[in-house]
């Protein structure tokens, strides 16, 4: 209760600005499949608040990497709408991609600067900002190394570098951190709390990890299965800024317990068995369709 | 089955029995056992072709074959000798070089321009991808006598048929590799707001340099293969023309002289291509295999 209590007294800074940053009405994406028309998210309902950390969490293929598409301007929605209160003159979001999506042509600084490059053009300080992140994420001693020579967390930081240094509005991370070991995963959350409690933005953080979910987020968000809807919301009390100390305390695993408990009957229901939604009206009949 | 340097597994041991698994040579050992493997390859490498051309030489010289047909490595060796002296050699050569690289140059940047503007536009690819298609299996020889009635007797339907061979080839490949890009590279690139021009240059090409390269090693290739063969019908010059001209004449010492020279040409002009491409794709020399932790 005592994170709770200070929760009062000190404000994280994020809650205070009414306008939210994202809002998110009934929005629905579907896709066309040899089986037929697919629903892959929504209804879903959400408002992000600016300047908010948020963590969504939910089962594989509920069609969260399809919000973050969305999000994105990589995918239109089909259903629905998503608005965003653009504030700046910058670009409005960078994405870290689930699989790094870094470029194996390009060196480590290349790869940096690529998002400075395209677009709008290189602002005069890029040199200053590719340095920054390059110091800033360890990467300094690698610049001129191609990705083919880096472990896959030195790729990972690359592609949070590469998001980072066009200071979007919005950061948007799609699972960053599944393909890392255990330990390294636990190091490079450390390192994102710390780096984003210097440089605040609002992030949108996909996970399939509650623990990350809690110690990152000032919400977390809890998707139902396909097709994607919210079943759950949780606020994260803790004050900022964190440390890695919480992972121990008593409220922390308090929370990861709530959330999983809402996770496991809301998203993968009771039963645990999971029944895929069936398929609604077939398109068309594919040639080399087997008969089932 | 694995090709290692150690011996295979014993059979099975008896239940109760202690197994030891421990190095079976020693380091040094192992590091010499590898060196002297690639003294064995290179060996082959370079032994067989002078193995082969020693037996040559020896069955020549013991009269094993009709030394019209088959002259030996040293007669072919003299008609050189007699071919550069003339002067005819280096002037065939020349003037097939020119033509061998004007017409590579152009077919080639035609064929990349056209395979990255087919890749990015998916309409125009579906509707060119027949013509093409069916274009590219008419015999380019089939079609000299047509460019020679409307071009005349000149270097220029020679030339265009070697850019054609080449176009064809480069254009298909660059096309189906510019439309294997794999949408996690995309998908940063419009997310970073790139412009067409922009993810042409960051993304696209870089992307599918490495297949561009190995379609011009093939077109170069073929191209050789098509100069040749218009040289003998036509053109009064060139390596071919001195091949189909020994011929003729019984020169058949000059008649080796070309089919080699024509040979090492084309070894030539494809490893030029290959370094070009490992210079143009630095990232896949580096490294190599990507460990993931
Ligand atoms: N381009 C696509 N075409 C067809 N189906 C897709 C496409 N992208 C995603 N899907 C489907 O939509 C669902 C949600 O996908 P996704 O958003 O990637 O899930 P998540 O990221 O939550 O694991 C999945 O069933 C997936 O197969
Ligand atoms: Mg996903």
């Amino acid at each position: 209760m005592a994170a709770l209590d200070e929760l009062d007294e000190i404000d994280p800074g994020t809650t205070a600005r009414t306008d939210p940053k994202i809002t998110v009405k009934g929005l629905e994406r579907h896709f066309e499949t040899p089986d037929g028309l697919l629903q892959a998210l929504g209804p879903m309902d959400l408002e992000v608040r600016d300047g908010e950390f948020l963590c969504i969490v939910g089962p594989s293929g509920c069609g969260k990497s399809t919000f973050l598409r969305i999000a994105a301007g990589l995918l239109d929605p089909t259903g629905g709408e998503m608005a965003v209160n653009r504030q700046g003159t910058g670009p409005l979001s960078a994405m870290v991609f689930q699989d790094y999506s870094i470029f194996p042509w390009k060196t480590v600084e290349q790869n940096v600067r690529f998002g400075l490059e395209v677009g709008a053009g290189a602002p005069a300080d890029a040199e200053e900002r590719v340095g920054y992140w390059l110091d800033r994420l360890g990467l300094a001693a690698f610049r001129r190394s191609y990705p083919s020579e880096l472990s896959g967390g030195m790729r990972q930081r690359v592609s949070i570098a590469r998001a980072l240094v066009v200071e979007p509005e919005i950061l948007l991370m799609d699972e960053p951190f599944a393909a890392l070991d255990a330990q390294l995963r636990m190091l490079m959350q450390d390192e994102l709390l710390a780096l984003w409690q210097e440089h605040r933005r609002t992030v949108v953080f996909i996970t399939h990890n509650l623990d990350e979910a809690v110690l990152l987020g000032d919400r977390v968000i809890v998707m139902s299965k396909r097709p994607g809807h919210i079943v759950g919301e949780f606020e994260v009390p803790f004050t900022r800024p964190r440390t890695a100390d919480l992972r121990g305390s008593g409220e922390f695993a308090a929370l990861e317990q709530e959330i999983w408990a809402n996770l496991r009957s809301e998203a993968y229901g009771a039963a645990d068995a999971v029944t895929p939604a069936a398929p609604t009206v077939p398109t068309r009949r594919g040639l080399f369709r087997r008969a089932r | 089955m694995t090709t290692t340097n150690d011996r295979p597994l014993a059979p099975p041991a008896p239940a109760g029995s202690r197994i030891v698994f421990a190095p079976k040579v020693s380091l040094a050992d192992r590091y010499r056992r590898n060196a002297r493997g690639r003294r064995i390859d290179n060996a082959l490498r370079f032994g067989v072709p002078i193995g082969l051309l020693v037996i040559w030489q020896l069955a020549a010289m013991l009269d094993l074959f009709d030394r019209r047909f088959f002259p030996s490595p040293g007669d072919v060796v003299e008609s050189l000798g007699t071919a550069i002296g003339t002067g005819v050699l280096q002037e065939a050569a020349l003037v097939s070089t020119y033509r061998l690289v004007v017409g590579f140059v152009v077919g080639a940047l035609v064929g990349l321009l056209m395979g990255f503007v087919l890749g990015r536009v998916r309409r125009l690819n579906v509707a060119l991808d027949p013509i093409i298609s069916a274009l590219y299996t008419v015999p380019k020889l089939a079609m000299l006598p047509i460019l020679l009635l409307i071009f005349g007797l000149s270097d220029l339907p020679i030339l265009i048929l070697i850019a054609a061979s080449v176009f064809f080839i480069v254009v298909i490949s660059t096309t189906a590799a510019v439309t294997a890009v794999q949408k996690n590279y995309l998908e940063p690139a419009q997310c970073f707001g790139a412009t067409g021009l922009q993810t042409l240059r960051h993304v696209v090409l870089p992307a599918s340099l490495p297949s561009v390269f190995v379609s011009l090693r093939l077109a170069a290739g073929n191209a050789v293969l098509v100069l040749i063969g218009i040289e003998f019908v036509q053109g009064g010059a060139g390596m071919g023309y001195l091949i189909w001209n020994s011929w003729q004449l019984f020169d058949v010492g000059r008649m080796y002289v070309g089919v080699v020279l024509v040979a090492v040409f084309g070894v030539l002009f494809q490893t030029l291509i290959t370094g070009l491409g490992r210079l143009a794709t630095p990232w896949t020399r580096r490294g190599g295999s990507a460990s993931s932790h």
